[in-house]
């Protein structure tokens, strides 16, 4: 009954503008521009009738603008708002439509990378201020085809280039957050080969799901990196998306989810009724080679002058990881006005090889905040970074070289954002962040004393366009 | 000469139900429980790209380019997502897995008031006739909310004729039908008398205003052989339901509507009144019946929306704010359950907002919906 709200929906770029299954919309006939413009799902419409024609064939074409500005003013390594922007594009076919074959969907989406990246000239954080921040580019970002072998929606296999963070340790609360924490989280943003295949990377593999009743399977095997291993800078050594490795090492992740209600659950009158659920647990693990983060391949500390500089080799790494996402409060007047919370640790024991082995991100949303704006949410959330024994090991060693170096120990910030919908297709977000630690104590380059980069407020915009 | 039809029948098991308290609906196994599966069937998008399937409707009879069985949905949006706009009845066959358009009509028609945007309000007669509300808008708000009128159809899915008239306002929920081939009489709820625009607010709750002016009106229909039907008169049997504008939804306001088991009982849903209520001697009654009588109110019930009747005689009632089928006894009110056949949590709570119409399959061991939030027709089967 409900408009369909074309940010409402699947998981995108993280964290994400929300993107609904790409192209429930199709446009207006003709060109017009402003005809319905203040309802329609689209800013561009039919795009001339390119949307209805792709229709035809089960075709659909999503544009999606993310523009922000966000500025520190205190703390950090240096001052001032940064523009940064985002542009993707999504291409679906359904073969239903298209083949008369049931069940099979063809993706493929590209992504149009601009303006600066406030976190790394500003910030020093490790939880990055906004997750569209990222090497500027134009770089194909997934490409996959996904067949559906039931009509129950019980069993699929998605086999080609694929960006885990749109379908593992998703959050659905925690989707409208600006900070990259909230989306594709620190354990394997950091400690992953090149960051792992997440936005604005991907990796070659298959992905299998199985669903039965509350209870649903997610199973992946993919490249091991999403770059050449080892390089310095995996978006900018894999700059258009395009090297499509497949002989590194092995990523494998699983992921457990349980659902309520699952479909087909009953509810009895008078009795005390759960509210929606969602909890996931997973893992995974990475075959690929790992640096020591203390020491050398001769047992030295490599902040010894001594050191060789090669740190020693460490071959695979793993994490686990939960996640929890609670409706706990539904108005009685009005259903749509609902509170939820959300929760999501993970770590990994391998303090050795990973610079952060434990986060966690939480937060409460509260949707429809002020009456009839059914579509807003105002979220509250935090997120906290654990720099691993092994850094702040490195650190400690460097204090005896470089007197007062800081040790790392944890970054953590909060979030307030509101989610405004503007339009259909438009949204506004200001937003709040306060970072404490930032970098989780490392100094600043700036300081002539060596001081920690100080704590930080973070005042932004973010604006959504689905065109 | 016809000596026992089926409304005769009906009748008799109504009285019977009367007669002796433990037979019928109150002690049949709730129908849900008996539902385990749920499968989608086909996108209700067709060619022209229209969204929102509202209406659910199972073809009576073969005529035309309709095969019995098949399913008729209505689709709400146009292919920009504005609702009110929407223009396509689509068909969708089981046998052969398909879908079709079965007719598309312009978006403006000089003898539809304010456009066409195709409601739940479709039914098809055995006579083959295809009759649907249009409860219409030009920019996807009440703002521009139109009068609306009734189309009707012939079995190659060509405009025959329309109906539009003082009690005609924005047709929005299923139709309730008797048909007898010769003559029939619908029933269908109007959701769009004199409905403020979205801006004005209540006060006290600060949402838009309600207004209590929503009716039930009922159609007697003559049909005349190889002709399209005719109107031989007309009567409000319900008003004063709460009806208001909505930024979400467009329209809320009196919805489902489905015959008892007696003939002659019409029950309703009255959205904003979060029940289900009775109109007695609906076939029948000259006047107007008010707001009915409550039959069951509030507890799982979420904004009822679409009636329709289980093959055990209780009733399906579709939540709005959630996505849920409730089943109530028609007789005592007492709900024996729901089931979520809409999950998704994007949504919140799941399924908010996704459902409209429902309809039992010919073999009553499920039944048919839709899901807007993918623009797709199910089926829900033991």
């Amino acid at each position: 009954m409900a408009l369909v709200l074309l940010f409402a929906g699947d998981v995108f770029a993280s964290p994400p503008p929300k993107m609904g299954a790409a192209g429930d919309d199709r446009g207006i006939h003709g060109c017009s521009l402003l005809r319905g413009i203040s309802r329609r799902s689209y800013g561009l419409g039919d795009i001339c009738g390119l949307r209805e024609w792709l229709s035809k064939y089960g075709g659909t074409l999503s544009f999606i603008e993310t523009s922000e500005v966000l500025g520190n003013v205190s703390g950090g390594i240096n001052r001032g708002p940064e523009y940064d922007g985002l542009t993707q594009a999504a291409l679906q076919f359904n073969t239903q439509k298209a083949l008369h074959y049931y069940g099979g969907t063809f993706n493929v989406s590209a992504l149009q990378i601009h303006g600066q990246n406030l976190s790394q000239d500003n910030l020093a954080t490790l939880q990055t201020a906004s997750g569209i921040e990222a090497d500027r580019a134009t770089r194909l970002w997934e490409l996959w085809y996904d067949q559906k072998f039931d009509r129950e929606g019980k069993y699929d296999i998605r086999v080609g280039q694929q960006s885990l963070d749109q379908e593992f340790m998703v959050s659905q609360n925690g989707l409208m957050y600006v900070n990259t924490m909230f989306g594709w989280p620190m354990v394997p943003s950091v400690d992953m080969p090149g960051g792992g295949p997440a936005y604005p990377l991907s990796a070659l593999g298959v992905r299998a799901h199985v669903r039965t009743n509350s209870w649903t399977l997610l199973a992946g095997l993919f490249n091991g990196s999403p770059s050449k291993p080892g390089a310095d800078d995996s978006q900018k050594q894999n700059a258009s998306g395009t090297n499509f490795r497949l002989h590194d090492g092995g990523l494998a992740i699983g992921e457990l989810q349980y659902t309520y209600p699952s479909l087909g659950a009953m509810v009895r009158e008078g009795k005390q009724t759960p509210k929606g659920r969602v909890y996931k647990l997973g893992g995974w693990y990475d075959s690929e080679k790992f640096d020591d983060l203390e020491f050398d391949n001769t047992g030295l500390s490599l902040a010894n002058p001594a050191s060789t500089g090669v740190p020693k080799t460490h071959h695979g790494d793993y994490a686990i990881y939960a996640v929890a996402d609670q409706i706990v409060w539904i108005s009685p007047e009005d259903n749509d006005r609902t509170i939820s919370v959300f929760v999501r640790p993970m770590g990994t024991p391998q303090a050795d090889r990973n610079l952060v082995d434990f986060s966690v991100d939480a937060g409460v949303n509260f949707k429809e905040p002020i009456k009839h704006r059914d579509d807003d949410t105002l979220g509250i959330g935090m997120g906290y970074a654990h720099a691993s024994s092994r850094a702040s090991g490195l650190d400690k060693d460097q204090s005896a070289y470089t007197p007062g170096y800081p040790s790392r120990s944890g970054e953590t910030f909060v979030e307030v954002s509101y989610q405004y919908q503007r339009l259909v297709w438009w949204q506004l977000q200001p937003d709040f962040q306060y970072v404490f630690n930032p970098g989780a104590g490392v100094p600043n380059p700036n300081s002539s004393t060596g001081q920690r980069v100080k704590n930080e407020v973070v005042l932004g915009l973010r604006m959504n366009f689905a065109f | 000469m016809k000596i026992f039809n089926v409304r005769t029948f009906l009748l008799l098991t109504a009285l019977l139900a009367e007669a002796i308290p433990s037979f019928g609906a109150d002690q049949a196994k709730p129908f849900l429980e008996t539902i385990h599966h749920r499968r989608t069937l086909v996108s209700t998008i067709p060619d022209s790209g229209d969204l929102n399937p509202y209406a659910v409707v199972v073809a009576p009879v073969s005529a035309g380019r309709i095969q019995k069985g098949d399913v008729l949905i209505t689709n709400f949006n146009g292919l920009t997502n504005l609702q009110g706009t929407g223009t396509t009845i689509v068909d969708y066959s089981p046998v052969t897995k398909q879908l079709t358009t079965f007719a598309h009509v312009p978006q403006h028609l000089p003898q539809c008031p304010g456009g066409i945007g195709l409601s739940t309000a479709l039914t098809m007669l055995k006579s083959g006739w295809v009759i649907v509300g249009s409860a219409p808008s030009t920019d996807g708000t009440t703002r521009t909310l139109g009068a609306g009128c009734l189309l009707v159809f012939d079995s190659n899915g060509q405009l025959a004729t329309t109906w539009a008239n003082d009690n005609i306002r924005c047709p929005w929920g299923n139709v309730a039908l008797i048909d007898n081939g010769s003559s029939a009489t619908l029933f269908v709820s109007m959701a769009g008398f004199d409905v403020p625009p979205l801006q004005v607010r209540d006060p006290v709750t600060g949402y838009p205003v309600t207004v209590n002016k929503g009716t039930v009106l009922r159609i007697n229909l003559s049909i005349p052989e190889g002709k399209p039907p005719v109107i031989t008169d007309q009567t409000v049997v319900a008003n004063g339901f709460g009806q208001r504008a909505d930024r979400d939804v467009f329209l809320v306001g009196p919805t489902g509507l489905v015959m008892a088991a007696d003939g002659t009982t019409l029950y309703a849903s009255d959205a904003l009144g979060n029940q289900v209520v009775a109109i007695s001697e609906a076939t029948a009654r000259k006047d107007s019946a008010g707001t009915g009588r409550t039959v069951s109110k509030d507890g799982l019930l979420r904004r009822p929306l679409t009636i329709a009747m289980a093959p055990n005689g209780n009733l399906l009632v579709l939540n709005a704010k959630n996505g849920q089928v409730v089943e109530l006894n028609p007789l005592t009110g007492e709900q024996f359950g729901a089931q979520w056949i809409d999950n998704n949590p994007a949504q919140s709570p799941p399924g908010n907002g996704d459902l409209f119409g429902l309809a039992i399959k010919p073999d009553g061991r499920g039944f048919y919906y839709v899901q807007d939030d993918v623009n797709s027709l199910l089926e829900a089967t033991q």
